[in-house]
C-alpha cells in the first residue's frame, strides 16, 4: 500500500500542475463573464419595454388597449406624427423595438364587429433571444385583450351560457400515468420537467470521461514520450498498481476539474433554467411529479452514483490500452477520438431519441457502448426498469473487469514497449 | 568464482526478426562486464530481458538464483537498470524524483533517507537538486538518473549507454563513479559501443554481434588473443 500510495502521490504531481490551474481559473473567470453577460441580459429583457404607439384613432377603446400595454409593463412612447411612414422613421432613431399602429376607426371596428387589424413594426436591432421578447409580450397583451372582448360580446348576446364553455364546448382533464401512478397534469409538462432536472447529468458525465481518459492517455504518452517509463517498470511494484495509481490519479483529477466545470457551468446558465424550477415548484408542477414517483430518491441517487462511477472507470480502463498504443504525447492526443465518439453517441441519443424505440440493431449499439447506461439510469429508474439499470450496471463491471485484465496483461508484457499504433500503415504492430 | 548473474543460451525474437540467438555471459561478484558491438548487435535487448522489461524467448536467465520467469519481482528488488536515453519527471523536483523511486526500495524513512543521502553524493548537483527535473541539462539529468540507479546498492547495476551523449568532464565523472561502485562490491553489466570506455571500466568483456557472443574475457585477455593494440582491433578481428 504504501508504495501504491507512493505512486499515486507522483502521479498527482505529475497531473496537478501550475498550467492545469491557469487553465481552470480562466475557465472559472470565462463561466464568470458568460453569467454576468446572461444575467445583465436577462435583467435588460425583464425590465419596463419601451413601445411606440402610433394612435390612429383616438377612440376610448384605443386608450383602453394603451393602457393595458402600460399595466403590462410597456412605457409607451406616442408617435406625434399621424403619418405611418414618418412614425416609422421616428422610431428607428429611437431605442424602441416595437412600433404599434392602431388603424383610425378601430374602436368602432371593435363594437361592430368588422375586425380591423393593429399593426405591429419590430425592429430586430440583435438577433440574441431576448431581443424579440417585447413582441411576444404585445402578442400576449392582445390575446388576453381579444379573449376579453370576445367573452364580452357572448356574454352579451347569449347571457344564460358560459363564453369559455361555447369556446370550447369539448374540454378536457388530463392525466399522466407512469406505471402503477396516475396524477392530474400535462404529459408534455411533467416531461419537460422531468428532462429539466437531470439536464446536467449527461453534460458532467461527458466531461467526467473525456477529461480523465484524456489525462491518463497523456499520462501514458508522456511517460514513453519522456523515456520514464522503462525505469519505472523495473521497480519493485506490480504493473497492476502501475496502472492503478495512473486511473485513479487522473480519475481524481478528472473529477475535481469536472466538478469546478460544472459549477461554472451551473453559475453561467443556472439564472436561465432556474426560472424553470422555480415556475413548476408554484405552478404545483412538483407535486404531480412526486405523486408520480418521478423525483429521485436516495436510494435512486446511489444507483446513479454507483452507474457513473463504473463508467468512468471502463472510459479510464479503455483509455489505458489505448495509452499504450500511442508513441508520444502528439498521437496521444488522435487516440482519444475513439473515446469521444463512444461518449457522444449516447449523449446526442439521451437528447433527441428514446432508446426503447429505435430499431433493434441500433439498440444493440447503443447497450453495447458501457457509457450509455449511466445516461439512461435516471430514465429507467423513474419508468421502474431496474433489468434495465441493474443489467447495465452489471454489463459495466463486467467491461471493466476484462479491460483491466488486459490492460494489467499487457503491461505485465514487453507489448507496454513494443505495441504501438503506426498511424501512417494504420495497423497495430509488435 | 561467485557468480551474481547467469545468463545461457538466451534468445529473443521480434517476429520473424531473431534479435538474440542464444547467447551465454555471467557476471561476478563487484564485476563490471561489458557487451560490446555496434548498433542493432542485440547489447539493448538483452539487458532489458536483465531488467524484467522483456521476456525472453529461450534459454535462462538467472540472478542470485531466482529465475526470470518465475521469480521477476525478485530481480526488481535488488537489480537497477538505467536505460539509454532515459529521462526523469520534469514536473518533479530533482530530489523529489529521488525520494519517489527510493521510497519503492525503503524499509523505513531512516532507509529513505540514507539512499537520497547516497544519491546527493553521487550526483553532486548541490542546490539545484531543488529545481524540477524539467530545468536540467543532459549531464545532469544522466547524473540524476546514475544517482537513482546506485543509490539503493543493488546487486546488480544494469547501465546501458551510461555515457551516452554526456561530454567529456561529465563522462569521466560517470565512469569515476561507476568504477568506484564496483569496487565497493556492486557487480554491473553494462552495455557500450564506446570501445575507449569499455576499456577503461570493465573487468570483462562480452563482444556481441547480430545476436551473438564472438567472444569474451578481460581485455588484456582478447587483446592477447587476437594480437590487437585495442579493443577496437579486437572487435574487427573477433567479426567472422
Amino acid at each position: 500500500m504504501k508504495k501504491f500510495m507512493n505512486l499515486l502521490g507522483k502521479e498527482m504531481k505529475e497531473l496537478i500542475t501550475l498550467q492545469l490551474f491557469i487553465s481552470l481559473l480562466f475557465t472559472i473567470f470565462l463561466f464568470y463573464f458568460i453569467g454576468q453577460m446572461l444575467k445583465s441580459e436577462v435583467k435588460k429583457a425583464m425590465r419596463v419595454q419601451k413601445i411606440a404607439v402610433l394612435n390612429l384613432d383616438e377612440s376610448p377603446f384605443s386608450e383602453q388597449l394603451i393602457g393595458a400595454l402600460q399595466g403590462a409593463n410597456f412605457r409607451v412612447e406616442m408617435a406625434k406624427d399621424k403619418n405611418k411612414e414618418k412614425a416609422i422613421e421616428w422610431a428607428k432613431g429611437t431605442d424602441v423595438n416595437l412600433l404599434l399602429v392602431i388603424p383610425e376607426g378601430f374602436g368602432q371596428s371593435v363594437e361592430s364587429l368588422e375586425f380591423k387589424e393593429v399593426e405591429s413594426y419590430s425592429f430586430l436591432r440583435s438577433f440574441s433571444l431576448v431581443g424579440s421578447r417585447s413582441t411576444a409580450i404585445l402578442n400576449s397583451v392582445i390575446s388576453a385583450i381579444n379573449n376579453y372582448l370576445s367573452n364580452d360580446f357572448l356574454k352579451k348576446k347569449i347571457p344564460d351560457i358560459s363564453p369559455e364553455r361555447m369556446k370550447k364546448p369539448i374540454g378536457s382533464k388530463d392525466f399522466v400515468i407512469v406505471k402503477n401512478r396516475m396524477a392530474e397534469g400535462s404529459a408534455e409538462r411533467v416531461a419537460g420537467f422531468v428532462s429539466g432536472q437531470s439536464v446536467f447529468l449527461p453534460i458532467i458525465l461527458m466531461m467526467i470521461i473525456i477529461y480523465a481518459s484524456q489525462l491518463v492517455i497523456s499520462a501514458i504518452a508522456m511517460e514513453k514520450q519522456n523515456k520514464t517509463l522503462e525505469t519505472l517498470l523495473t521497480v519493485p511494484i506490480s504493473r497492476t498498481s502501475i496502472v492503478s495509481a495512473k486511473m485513479v490519479a487522473s480519475g481524481v483529477v478528472g473529477l475535481i476539474s469536472a466538478v469546478i466545470y460544472m459549477f461554472g457551468y451551473r453559475f453561467a446558465f443556472g439564472g436561465l433554467m432556474g426560472r424553470g424550477f422555480a415556475q413548476a415548484t408554484t405552478s404545483g408542477l412538483s407535486n404531480v411529479v412526486q405523486k408520480l414517483g418521478l423525483a429521485m430518491t436516495t436510494s435512486n441517487y446511489i444507483i446513479l452514483g454507483v452507474s457513473l462511477f463504473l463508467a468512468i472507470l471502463c472510459a479510464l480502463a479503455m483509455a489505458t490500452i489505448l495509452g499504450v498504443l500511442a508513441e508520444d504525447f502528439r498521437s496521444a492526443q488522435s487516440l482519444i477520438m475513439p473515446l469521444i465518439f463512444l461518449v457522444m453517441i449516447p449523449y446526442f441519443l439521451s437528447f433527441f431519441s428514446d432508446p426503447q424505440t429505435i430499431s433493434l440493431p441500433a439498440r444493440i449499439l447503443v447497450w453495447a457502448i458501457p457509457f450509455s447506461h449511466p445516461f439512461l439510469t435516471t430514465q429507467n429508474l423513474f419508468l421502474e426498469n431496474y433489468r434495465e439499470v441493474f443489467g447495465g450496471i452489471l454489463y459495466m463491471l463486467v467491461f471493466f473487469i476484462v479491460l483491466i485484465v488486459i490492460a494489467a496483461r499487457i503491461f505485465s508484457t514487453d507489448r507496454v514497449l513494443t505495441m504501438k499504433l503506426k498511424f501512417r500503415r494504420k495497423k497495430v504492430v509488435f | 568464482m561467485n557468480a551474481v548473474l547467469e545468463v545461457e543460451g538466451l534468445k529473443k525474437s521480434f517476429g520473424n526478426l531473431e534479435a538474440l540467438k542464444g547467447i551465454s555471459f555471467n557476471v561476478q561478484k563487484g564485476e563490471i562486464f561489458a557487451l560490446i558491438g555496434p548498433n542493432g548487435a542485440g547489447k539493448t535487448t538483452a539487458l532489458r530481458i536483465v531488467a524484467t522489461l522483456l521476456s525472453p524467448s529461450g534459454g535462462r536467465v538467472s540472478f542470485l538464483g531466482f529465475d526470470l520467469k518465475k521469480e521477476p519481482e525478485k530481480f526488481r528488488q535488488r537489480i537497477s537498470y538505467l536505460p539509454e536515453e532515459a529521462g526523469a519527471y520534469k514536473n518533479l523536483k530533482g530530489i523529489d524524483y529521488l525520494k519517489f523511486m527510493a521510497n519503492f526500495y525503503s524499509n523505513s524513512e531512516k532507509e529513505t533517507e540514507e539512499f537520497i543521502g547516497r544519491a546527493r553524493n553521487i550526483a553532486d548537483l548541490g542546490t539545484r537538486l531543488n529545481e524540477k527535473a524539467g530545468t536540467y541539462s543532459k549531464g545532469m539529468t544522466r547524473k540524476l538518473l546514475l544517482a537513482r540507479a546506485l543509490m539503493t546498492r543493488p546487486d546488480l547495476a544494469i547501465l546501458d549507454e551510461p555515457t551516452s551523449g554526456l561530454d567529456v568532464i561529465n563522462a569521466l565523472e560517470v565512469r569515476e563513479i561507476v568504477k568506484r561502485f564496483s569496487r565497493e562490491g556492486i557487480s554491473v553489466l553494462l552495455s557500450s559501443h564506446n570501445m575507449l570506455e569499455i576499456e577503461f571500466l570493465s573487468d570483462r568483456v562480452g563482444l556481441i554481434d547480430k545476436g551473438r557472443i564472438l567472444d569474451s574475457g578481460t581485455s588484456g585477455e582478447l587483446k592477447q588473443k587476437y594480437q590487437a593494440k585495442n579493443l577496437e582491433e579486437v572487435f574487427r578481428s573477433a567479426l567472422p
